[in-house]
């Protein structure tokens, strides 16, 4: 309750043009938007920019944003889907330009098996792990964030969270 | 599970975090705050004192509102589609394909579609490839997808537990499962006009055919159900209790048993009924300037909108208080409140925001899941 207070004063201090307002939003949320891009996408350059552009949407919509509504959902499903498209482009370009790819960075061994088995699932169903998992929507939150129907969202985490059980 | 993906190292977190701030900032920095909106009460004062003086409420001077109307709707037009102006999500169709438009704003490319349909109650999308009709989750996903030749106006309809996709396929009309299954032709010698499913769970549709006669049929037995002549049929749509026919004369409105309720004869090129089926938004071109009138049940017309060159079809939001048309020679899309005080919303630049080189057409706006 009190994030959500401290989350409306940020909003309306940015909105206000205050600096101090903005960098209460960046500091509630950047990390975890972040890290949710980086579990769908698996490449950090590309989650640091998902996370950014998420934020400057944010800033340009700013004088629009409806002060009554939360932040974080809103910011979440412009990473979730943005890291979604991003994934699903980069698997449409193929094998051919991966070839001159850097190694895998090392990850701690549970990071390791479990950040494997996620890279495993398709991003569809990373992403609604994520967002339930990492950030603790509900299957309801999720359907109504990602506009996906509520079984939709339900069979993903379970095929996502069987394959991960198998693996890990 | 949230401590162990909490744990998992992301390679050079700090300094991205640090890069990032620092490019939000700049932007937060550089941003112009959306100036305060001017009172419209002293300019709509002045028009209507000016009006009063010089008669120009009489039906001649109404055109000249309408083209004040118009110029306003120009002037004030936003330069992206920042938001939808009220609940519901968007489907549009352009060169780059099927996208859905979500009430902030944000849009999805859903694939290399081209045409796209709702189903029922919007948890899904149809949408066709010159050679391929495709189920699809709205985040683009394929839920199943069935090779038929030419295909095209798909139309899902139905309940949530049981729902029918109408299509033609060259000039055969064809009926599959909402599952991908019992594909089958319902029809030979169908116009290309999309057909409409009466709402609820009895698989009934209306249909137009080259023999320049309209059926109703039941999709499961393949009966008809009733059968009347009207030739060049553009639009056929069917909402609640009211089945909607428009040819290239006139626009008619029939009851469940077939009764002609409403006609409007004019020559009109779009057509939609509201959620409720309580209103129909009528557009019709005369003389290079286009109109949209609002026909009530009773009949009484109200003039929405009009501007010079042509508008697409009409779109009703799903709480039925805007209307959406398609501007292509302003390239705008333009949203007029019906409910309430009339209020015009217009956006520019509609064809490169849906990166296409024609108009974008508005293929549905449906309720949110």
């Amino acid at each position: 309750m009190a994030a959500g207070r401290d989350e409306r004063a940020a909003v309306r201090a940015a909105q206000r043009g205050s600096a101090s307002g903005i960098e209460a939003l960046f500091r509630l949320h950047w990390q975890r938007a972040h890290r949710a891009a980086y579990l769908v996408v698996h490449d950090a350059a590309a989650a640091e920019d998902i996370a950014q552009e998420a934020f400057l949407a944010a800033v340009r919509n700013l004088d629009r944003f409806d002060r009554r509504r939360p932040f974080g959902p809103w910011l979440h499903r412009i990473v979730v889907n943005r890291a979604v498209d991003w994934t699903r482009a980069r698997q449409l370009r193929g094998e051919a330009e991966l070839v001159d790819a850097e190694a895998p960075e090392q990850t701690a061994p549970l990071d390791e098996s479990l950040f494997g088995a996620l890279a495993a699932l398709p991003p569809e169903h990373r992403a609604v792990i994520v967002l339930r998992h990492l950030l603790e929507y509900t299957p309801g939150e999720i359907s109504e964030l990602l506009g996906l129907p509520r079984g939709t969202v339900n069979s993903r985490l379970r095929r996502g969270l069987d394959s991960l059980k198998e693996t890990v | 599970m949230k401590r162990d993906l909490e744990r998992i190292e992301v390679p050079g977190e700090h300094e991205a975090r640090a890069r990032s701030w620092s490019v939000v900032l700049t932007a937060f920095a550089e941003r112009e705050a959306t100036p305060q909106r001017r009172s419209w009460k002293p300019a709509v004062a002045v028009a209507l004192a000016a009006a009063a003086i010089t008669g120009l409420l009489s039906p001649p001077g109404r055109a000249v509102l309408d083209g004040i109307r118009e110029a306003v709707g120009v002037d004030k037009a936003q330069p992206a589609l920042f938001s939808l102006p009220t609940s519901g999500r968007m489907l549009i169709t352009s060169d780059a394909g099927a996208w859905i438009v979500d009430p902030d704003g944000s849009k999805r490319l859903l694939g290399d579609y081209r045409e796209a349909s709702w189903s029922p109650f919007a948890n899904f999308v149809v949408a066709t490839r010159r050679n391929e009709l495709v189920a699809l989750e709205p985040d683009g996903d394929v839920r199943w997808s069935l090779a038929r030749p030419e295909v095209r106006f798909p139309r899902w309809g139905g309940t949530r537990a049981d729902t029918r996709i109408v299509y033609r396929s060259r000039n055969e009309l064809r009926v599959v499962a909402g599952d991908g299954k019992d594909d089958r032709r319902l029809a030979r010698r169908a116009s290309p006009v999309a057909a409409a499913w009466r709402p609820g769970p009895a698989h009934v549709l209306t249909y137009a055919r080259k023999d320049g006669f309209v059926r109703v049929v039941d999709a499961e037995r393949g009966t008809v159900l009733a059968r009347n002549e009207a030739r060049d049929v553009v639009r056929l749509d069917w909402v609640a209790d009211r089945r909607l026919r428009v040819s290239t004369t006139a626009a008619a409105l029939f009851d469940d048993s077939g009764q002609d309720v409403l006609r409007s004869d004019g020559r009109f090129s779009g057509a939609a009924l509201s959620p409720r089926a309580q209103q129909l938004a009528l557009v019709s071109t005369r003389g290079g300037t286009s109109i949209v009138e609002l026909v009530s049940r009773t009949g009484t017309t109200r003039q929405l909108f009009s501007g010079r060159g042509r508008f697409e079809e009409p779109a009703w939001s799903p709480d039925g208080r805007w209307v959406a048309i398609g501007w292509p020679e302003a390239d705008q899309l333009v949203f007029i409140r019906v409910a309430g005080r009339q209020q015009i919303r217009a956006i520019s630049n509609v064809s490169s925001q849906f990166r296409s080189r024609s108009f974008p057409t508005i293929s549905g706006w449906c309720c949110a899941p």
